[in-house]
């Protein structure tokens, strides 16, 4: 009796390993297959480097490449705003302050993270996207700029809670082994914190990079959502996700604009894979050195 | 007979906790002074006084004063006093980077050396010194973290080496070492003494015995005696140190 239950719960627990390994199997085939359709009725060298999405006119025009450069502008600008911004923190609350202080900071930072992205669209829209109009004396303050500060906002907690990990998991005695040898407190943590804590913080990124790139109510909210190719950061722009989110109600199912939309889930779903292929890689060879 | 390093009337407390008790005790120039003395003695507290290691820590404070060289030690530049008293620690911590690297990293911060060919020459000679250079030779650029224990712990005294202090400071540098790497690394010490001031704070008193000029013997953060190693080790004059050497506790 007793063996049939330990091989019951052995099957069991197999099986729940198992089903996330099938999720991510079948929606990768459910896009693929949607995708694949939408391949054979329109050439696959204008969908990603057409510069119209025009789903409804006539001619249809099903090109993505407007929306990519937009996902792009939004993401790599959250990065620019983000990274720096949430190392530093992160090396605050963990070289600098007080025990006491690192907590209350910390737990504050981690309440960011459980903040609705719809609120923080509502923000965006409400507070910051007037005053990036009167800044930048610009006719519209919905831009791919506004996009990359919320997002950023959104990346934050993110970044700074897994890299704080990171840096205060250095061991204590390298520090003191540096410190002992005449390096300052700076020096000590940029050249022995910062790269012993790096592969910690290039995971940290990516996961911040993963959150921001499929990140679709905030932009939806403050970036615009014109499908045009933006000159500046200062220009409205439309996200892959935003397209998706706002069009997937209104196609016919089966249609050819229903398929294109599933053709853009793809492409979101390979990059974001081939991010974090990148960073297991990039981790990978780190541990092993 | 030149004293190197002077310490008069130190108190240390951890919070309320009086770690060391009124200290006076001088390290003579070129020699190796060991401390010794069961745990919780304040032996280590000591040696991290001497190059300020301790105040990084927010609840320790101290009253009395430390002289390197007549020049209080309190008022000097804390990266400056650092590049004077070098520290070897129990654990080998080699950076995780190449061994050249590990070597060339304070120089570099210190601004003592510039050009590649000057820090080539800073490698070999330190790791000469450190008796490490023939084993490592041919693999300058590896990790340091592959080597083993004992080696590490070689690099880590190259490394001090590297930045030329005046004194030495050895936090138990053999805890974790097998015989035959404690025996290189006492061998350095030996050699080291010629060029450097040393101090050995040490759990094994067989290594004190073997190795040092002078021994202090440490309980409950006072010196209870300190003298010459040879009268030490064979005529102590008090009953608690004759216990200790003995082996009869602690």
């Amino acid at each position: 009796m007793r063996k049939i239950i330990d091989t019951m719960i052995e099957k069991v627990i197999f099986l729940c390993g198992m089903l996330s390994v099938i999720f991510v199997i079948l929606i990768f085939s459910f896009l693929f297959i949607e995708s694949f359709a939408f391949f054979r009725g329109f050439n696959i060298i204008k969908f990603i480097a057409g510069r119209y999405w025009y789903p409804d006119s006539e001619p249809v025009s099903f090109g993505i490449f407007s929306l990519l450069v937009g996902s792009f502008l939004v993401t790599l600008g959250a990065c620019l705003i983000a990274v720096p911004l949430s190392v530093m923190t992160a090396l605050y609350i963990s070289e600098v302050v007080s025990k006491n202080v690192r907590d209350i900071l910390k737990s504050l930072v981690e309440l960011m993270a459980a903040i609705p992205s719809v609120v923080i669209g509502f923000i965006g829209m409400i507070v910051l996207v007037p005053c990036v109009r009167k800044l930048f004396n610009i006719p519209t303050g919905l831009t791919a700029f506004s996009g990359s500060v919320m997002l950023a906002f959104m990346a934050i907690p993110t970044i700074v809670t897994i890299s704080e990990d990171a840096i205060r998991s250095v061991p204590r005695q390298y520090k003191e082994g540096a410190l002992a040898l005449g390096a300052t407190k700076w020096q000590t943590i940029r050249r022995i914190v910062l790269k012993t804590a790096r592969p910690g913080i290039i995971a940290a990124v990516m996961l911040g990079i993963g959150r921001v790139i499929g990140e679709t109510m905030t932009v939806m909210m403050v970036t615009g959502n014109s499908s045009r190719i933006p000159h500046s950061i200062f220009e409205p722009v439309r996200t892959m996700t935003a397209v998706i989110a706002a069009e997937i109600g209104e196609t016919v199912s089966g249609s050819m604009h229903y398929k294109a939309l599933f053709s853009i889930g793809l492409v979101l779903f390979l990059i974001t894979f081939i991010i974090n292929f990148a960073a297991e890689l990039f981790l990978g060879k780190n541990k092993n050195k | 007979m030149v004293d190197k390093i002077k310490v008069e009337d130190l108190s240390c407390y951890y919070g309320k906790k009086c770690v060391l008790e009124s200290l006076n005790i001088s390290v003579v120039q070129n020699e190796i002074l060991s401390i010794i003395g069961p745990s919780n003695s304040g032996k280590t507290t000591f040696l991290r006084t001497l190059n300020r290691m301790s105040d990084l820590d927010s609840i320790y404070s101290r009253r009395g004063d430390v002289y390197l060289d007549s020049a209080s030690v309190f008022d000097m530049d804390m990266e400056e006093l650092r590049k004077r008293i070098g520290m070897l620690f129990a654990m080998p911590i080699s950076f995780p980077m190449s061994i050249y690297e590990n070597i060339v990293y304070a120089p570099k911060r210190l601004g003592l050396i510039f050009k590649k060919s000057e820090q080539d020459a800073l490698v070999e000679q330190s790791l000469k010194d450190a008796f490490l250079w023939n084993e490592v030779k041919d693999r300058l650029k590896s990790s340091a973290m592959k080597m083993s224990g004992g080696q590490q712990q070689r690099l880590c005294i190259a490394r001090i080496l590297a930045i030329n202090p005046e004194v030495i400071l050895f936090d138990e540098p053999c805890s974790g070492l097998d015989p035959i790497s404690t025996a290189r690394v006492e061998e350095s010490m030996v050699e080291l003494k010629r060029k450097y001031t040393i101090v050995l704070v040490t759990n094994n008193v067989k290594q004190a015995s073997r190795v040092s000029d002078r021994t202090a013997f440490f309980l409950m953060g006072k010196i209870i005696e300190i003298d010459t190693t040879d009268k030490l080790f064979v005529s102590p004059k008090k009953k608690q140190t004759e216990d200790y050497i003995t082996g009869r506790f602690g």
